[in-house]
């Protein structure tokens, strides 16, 4: 069965029967009834479904009055009928255990022979006290909303606006579809009925049921839509087991109030459709084999089938219905596997993603010790707050889950923070490159970082990240600011990135107190770099060809003033001469910075001279640019 | 003085033959034939022998140091030969320095894996937005507003000031929003693969979070058919966990494909005998998907004439599962080193 689409769940022994639990999709409302279930089994295993029809009404005895105004936008179809003579009293024991069966309670011989028929047939119904219908006359509509509502249950309810209503010439007395009121309802006292079936509007009644957040098993029912064309079936048989068990005498004509006739309707299914659908061919006569144990009623015709849709398969529309009804009875594992045999489209598709370049980003990462995280997009006001944020520059939810989860995030960071509670270890790096979410007047825009936040290693550790990817990126002459828009960062120490005026990277420390809103200490490190715009200035690497003669290497010791940039005078002295391959910081002891210098001439080995030039030169341009002076020691 | 020459000899020869190590070889070196060696003393001393017996003594002399170099280097190489044989004890089980490398996410991981095997069936990623249309995410999937199937999915919405209109502004619930973006931008013939994160209103658990990530597929062709479905998941299932799993297929229904299909993995960890993890039934639902419904082709304006395609969506967090055994979803969005470390 659940090959086939009707998903067992479980079968139990209950009282000597077994009892199937089943999980019924949205298409098939007619699963949700004794008959639809039987019906399914017997197509899949070709045997016959045994179900007796109700004997046709007898012409009634008596003609009491009653008026049904209906309104197609809310009931397609209203049918119903009065009886006479009948005496409520508990159900015979065959139609109580039936419902308890259901995992329902009985409640009197009327009331469960409404639910026998629901159960059976998937098709809801209602039983009115008919002495309790003022005006003998029934008006369904819609409620202005706040109107008061008592259920049968003895619940009382506000009525939303629009929610679909039954009144008499006085008073509201049905929830359509949902449940009946208390007022209508049946009494031990009643000898009068009005069993009635009616079709309502699906979209209402889930609209109602989801305001008031009240459901039952008519209003499942109905929201799927039950069978159209079975509501005279429905009554009928209501009616006989009323007559039987109730002894209830007819005692009006059938009312059938309906938009259109509902009747089963004709579709053909041609084998060529269905043999693309399916991509095997099923012999034709297995097709016409399966559409008839289904109740397809087929007809061959030339190149398919002409098949008439009983009307409780109101989900078989058009041929691909009838592809699947094929495809599931034959048996989805019985079908061959191919793979599609059509040429690769090398057009590049709309939102096409290359992840090379993020891919690159976490292989740094991982490579420099960091582990990679994912946390959630959405955060509360309080995270946003505590990492030194505004609630109001966020993207807002209108139903969150709860207010932890209200926000989507605009920076990695702050998600990042509580990690550092979490774990225990003295040394932490852990990193995340993924989507950030920012609302610019109206527009909502998606965009990728990294970040990173550290523990327990030095300044300088921290910053060989970054340098590390600047330079494998080959992004040079970019600005460095000693200051930074990001709210998390340390105001003294804090930088940002820059080049041709996009932020490439802020980075620092994590502002104390941020830090004391978390109640952490210790010294904490966080950048943050914008994907997009590190890809948008990354180069390739141009191969320098390996000298062959061997370049001199210098230290060069300067005591400098306070406040030098070091990463400055790299960059100025590294790009001081052409014959300067690189310069590296070697050592650093109070105000004494050791430089190394690679000096090279791609063409000649230099001379003692010719570095001592160069030198000459440097010293004194550091002496004129930054006021050092040489470590002679 | 003969005599002298052959004793300090015989005394260099025996302490070179009880030598353990190449240095103390050296050390004994030195002693005798370096600059102060007593070999070197004692050649001093030629002045005090008179004329006649110089030559002799010479002669005895450089017999003597021969033969001690000689001994030297056959003591070297024996201690060298030795060496190298398996007499020495060197501990090899000494654990090494921890390494310093970091770990990537086990979501990275397997969606590395699961864009190989796509792209070598063909398949283009894409990235489209997580704030979606209501638009895309329901009605171009022939889910229109109010259909019970929304049930399923609900929906978190989000507050645009009122410069959009009321519920049209969501976070995606599947996915498959993308199908509508990208069909209504391109002609087929194409085959799109879309990882990506999903929002949806759920309670959290153990299996179930409001954040989940999905890797949605969809091809539209000509003549595609059901059994390049069922063959497209059966091939990205064994590549994914291995030749030898056994898969079903069973039909379902959702709005946007016609026919539908539910494939069941059997479980991995217990191998269909039933166990915790598939919930005592032995197998776990894994991959929905189906034929697209021709309501979504024509909502793209495709001819469903001449293409027709299939669907599948697979959940990225139930392959890492699966994949590791990992029982709580929440594991995955823990920053907790002594999770990331495991991977």
């Amino acid at each position: 069965m659940t090959e086939a689409g009707l998903t067992c769940e479980s079968v139990k022994e209950i009282n000597g029967e077994q009892v199937l639990d089943v999980e019924v999709t949205a298409n098939r409302p007619d699963w949700m009834s004794v008959l639809g279930v039987a019906r399914e089994v017997a197509a899949i295993q070709g045997l016959p479904t045994k179900f007796n029809e109700p004997k046709k009404l007898p012409k009634p005895s008596k003609s009491l009055p009653i008026k049904l105004n209906i309104d197609f936008e809310l009931f397609d179809r209203w049918v119903g009928v009065v009886m006479t003579n009948i005496q409520i009293k508990p159900s015979p024991k065959w139609l109580q255990d039936k419902i308890l069966s259901m995992n329902a309670r009985p409640i009197n011989n009327i009331i469960d022979i409404t639910n026998y028929v629901m159960y059976m047939l998937g098709i809801p119904m209602h039983a009115f006290d008919y002495d309790e219908i003022r005006g003998t006359e029934m008006t369904v509509l819609k409620a202005k909303g706040g109107e008061d509502f008592t259920s049968v249950d003895s619940l009382s309810y506000k009525l939303p606006k629009d929610a679909m209503i039954i009144r008499d010439t006085e008073r509201l007395i049905d929830l359509a579809g949902i449940k009946g009121g208390l007022n209508s309802g049946i009494k031990n006292e009643t000898n009068k009925v009005f069993l009635h079936v009616t079709i309502n509007n699906p979209v209402s009644i889930r609209r109602t049921s989801i305001k008031l957040g009240l459901r039952s098993e008519a209003s499942a029912i109905y929201e799927r839509v039950p069978d159209k064309g079975g509501v005279l079936r429905a009554l009928t048989l209501a009616a006989n087991l009323a007559m039987e068990l109730a002894g209830g005498k007819i005692s009006s004509e059938i009312i059938d109030i309906k938009k259109s006739k509902f009747e089963p309707w004709k579709l053909i299914l041609t084998f060529e459709r269905l043999n693309r659908v399916l991509g095997i061919k099923i012999p034709e006569k297995d097709v016409f084999k399966i559409l008839s144990k289904l109740n397809f009623s087929p007809l061959k015709i030339k190149g398919g089938i002409d098949c008439t849709i009983p009307t409780y398969r109101g989900d078989i529309k058009i041929e691909e219905d009838l592809a699947e009804e094929v495809a599931r009875i034959y048996g989805y594992n019985k079908f061959p596997m191919t793979l599609p045999s059509g040429a690769t489209n090398p057009l590049e598709i709309p939102y096409y993603f290359d992840d090379t370049f993020i891919n690159g980003l976490k292989e740094m990462m991982v490579a420099s010790g960091y582990t990679e995280t994912m946390t959630l997009s959405l955060l509360s006001k309080e995270l946003i707050e505590k990492a030194g944020g505004k609630a109001e520059n966020h993207v807002k939810l209108i139903n969150p889950v709860s207010s932890d989860y209200e926000y989507l995030r605009t920076s990695l960071v702050p998600s990042l923070i509580p990690a550092l509670k979490l774990n225990n270890t003295e040394k932490l790096c852990l990193f995340e490159i993924d989507k950030v979410y920012q609302k610019n007047s109206g527009k909502f825009d998606e965009v990728y970082k990294i970040a990173a936040i550290t523990r327990g290693i030095t300044f300088r550790q921290f910053k060989s990240i970054i340098d590390l990817i600047l330079s494998r990126l080959n992004i040079r002459n970019y600005k460095v600011e000693f200051d930074s828009t990001k709210s998390y960062l340390h105001p003294s120490i804090s930088s940002s990135i820059s080049l041709n005026k996009k932020i490439l990277i802020d980075y620092g420390q994590l502002h104390p107190e941020v830090l004391e809103g978390f109640k952490l200490d210790g010294e904490v490190f966080v950048f943050e770099g914008d994907v997009s715009n590190l890809k948008l200035f990354t180069k390739n690497s141009v191969f320098k060809s390996v000298p062959e003669n061997p370049p001199q290497i210098e230290d060069l010791t300067l005591v400098l003033p306070e406040k030098t940039r070091i990463g400055e005078i790299l960059n100025l002295v590294s790009d001081f001469s052409n014959l300067i391959d690189h310069v590296e910081l070697k050592d650093v002891y109070k105000d004494s910075y050791t430089f190394r210098i690679w000096y090279q001439d791609a063409e000649k080995t230099l001379t003692n001279l010719d570095v001592e030039n160069i030198r000459n030169g440097i010293i004194a341009f550091v002496k004129t640019k930054f006021g050092a002076t040489i470590n002679e020691g | 003085m003969q005599d002298e020459i052959i004793s300090l000899k015989n005394e260099a020869l025996a302490q070179i033959s009880s030598v353990a190590s190449v240095t103390e070889l050296e050390e004994i070196r030195a002693a005798y034939l370096g600059r102060n060696g007593k070999f070197t003393l004692l050649a001093k001393k030629i002045i005090d022998i008179p004329p006649e017996g110089r030559k002799t003594f010479g002669i005895t002399l450089n017999e003597s140091k021969i033969a001690i170099e000689n001994l030297i280097s056959d003591k070297k190489q024996e201690l060298f030969k030795k060496s190298t044989e398996k007499r020495i004890w060197f501990d090899m089980s000494m654990p090494g320095t921890i390494s310093e490398i970091g770990h990537y996410h086990p979501m990275t991981i397997v969606l590395k894996e699961v864009k190989q095997i796509f792209n070598y069936l063909g398949y283009q990623v894409a990235d489209g937005p997580e704030i979606e249309n209501d638009y895309y995410n329901f009605e171009a999937l022939n889910i229109p507003k109010d259909h019970p199937s929304r049930d399923t999915q609900m929906t978190f919405y989000v507050e645009t000031g009122g410069t959009k209109p009321a519920g049209e502004t969501i976070l995606r619930t599947q996915t498959s929003a993308m199908q509508g973006r990208v069909m209504s931008k391109m002609k087929p013939p194409f085959k799109v693969l879309v990882p990506g994160r999903n929002f949806r209103y759920e309670q959290v658990d153990a299996s179930h979070g409001f954040e989940f990530w999905q890797v949605e597929g969809f091809v539209v062709d000509e003549n595609i058919h059901l059994t390049d479905l069922f063959g497209t998941i059966n091939y990205v299932l064994q590549k994914l966990f291995g030749k030898d799993i056994k898969t079903r297929f069973a039909t379902t229904n959702f709005p946007f494909v016609e026919p539908g299909v539910d494939t069941y993995l059997q479980c991995t960890i217990c191998k269909g005998k039933g166990c915790s993890f598939c919930k005592g039934t032995g197998w776990s639902e894994i991959m929905p998907a189906g034929m697209i419904h021709p309501n979504v082709l024509k909502e793209a304006k495709i001819d469903t004439k001449k293409w027709n395609g299939f669907a599948f969506a697979i959940g990225l967090s139930r392959i890492v599962n699966l994949r590791y055994q990992i029982k709580d979803l929440r594991t995955l969005t823990t920053p907790d080193m002594r999770i990331l470390s495991q991977f």
